[in-house]
């Protein structure tokens, strides 16, 4: 399935193409690492050929300073428009990876980004799902994309 | 407001039969907004011909409450076992609502619940979407379903 390949191949398309900043993919995390220190993320589910949420975690440093870069402009705090590009790029992750998924014939469908913010709070899978994490570092720190699966 | 019966009628239905709560509804409103404090969102997304999203929002005690009567037994703390019961419970009304519909069950899909906890957090509803919330109250006790729909389709 290859899923940290297929989430790093498109977590680096989206970054380079559509907000114009280096990233640099780390070894995945596979442990269930509850607490990520992040203060905004945002999610969003894939059903099909697979059951998954796929989600972008963010401390705010890092949330401020991609957003500012994709929606070309000084952000000061996390704000509608935060959520809405954090949500876009979660939205644009996923659309990602289904792409990848559909060459090898396992068709997903997105449902919509939700935006989770907050200076205190922990996102739990169901404790049965399959859990991959991926941290990614630009000049402000890291940020991480996960998602958590089960095969149908 | 549009689905609020829908939405009534589902969480009524699963609270029912498998939490063995009556719960009743209030009057459906559009959450905008709001920080959640010191609760428990379970979320999952749907797909397919329509796409959005689905939330139970509950306060730690009502969470701990609800737990309890969904697992029989008794929990104190938010731990693996809640965040299991509030996405389940997710899971289940998205199930339900789903086939409202799509009573065919073929064209929209759920995805995988998640379950956010936190002492201050928002959950909100980004791109195009209709939203609805509707209180519940049970025993003094009240939680919040929502349901966010993209009209972009």
């Amino acid at each position: 399935m290859e899923f940290a390949k297929k989430i790093v191949e498109s977590t680096e398309e989206i970054f380079n193409t559509m907000i114009f900043m280096e990233v640099a993919a780390e070894s995945p995390l596979t442990q269930g690492k509850q607490d990520l220190g992040c203060h905004i993320s945002a999610m969003i589910g894939l059903t099909g050929g697979l059951s998954a949420m796929l989600g972008i975690h963010c401390p705010e440093d890092v949330g401020l300073a991609i957003s500012g870069a994709m929606l070309g402009m000084e952000i000061e705090e996390i704000d509608a428009d935060v959520k809405d590009a954090l949500g876009e790029i979660a939205n644009m992750v996923a659309g990602g990876v289904k792409e990848r998924f559909a060459t090898e014939n396992i068709n997903l469908e997105l449902a919509i980004p939700t935006a989770i913010s907050g200076k205190s709070y922990t996102i739990a899978s169901t404790t049965t799902s399959n859990r991959v994490i991926i941290p990614f570092s630009i000049e402000q720190g890291q940020f991480f994309i996960e998602i958590k699966y089960h095969l149908n | 407001m549009k689905y609020a019966q829908d939405i009534a009628e589902a969480t009524q239905d699963i609270f029912s039969s498998m939490v063995m709560l009556d719960v009743t509804p209030g009057e459906p409103f559009k959450r905008a907004d709001s920080k959640l404090v010191n609760s428990i969102s379970g979320i999952i997304g749907l797909a397919g011909e329509i796409k959005g999203m689905l939330a139970i929002h509950l306060p730690d005690k009502t969470a701990l409450a609800i737990t309890t009567a969904f697992l029989g037994m008794d929990v104190e703390d938010i731990d693996e076992d809640v965040c299991d019961a509030v996405g389940e419970l997710a899971n289940m009304l998205g199930g339900s609502i789903k086939t409202t519909f799509d009573p065919g069950g073929s064209k929209v899909q759920l995805s995988m619940p998640s379950a956010i906890h936190g002492e201050e957090y928002a959950v909100d509803c980004l791109t195009n979407a209709e939203s609805v919330t509707v209180p519940f109250a049970f025993n003094g006790q009240t939680f919040l379903v929502e349901l966010q729909i993209s009209q972009n389709n």
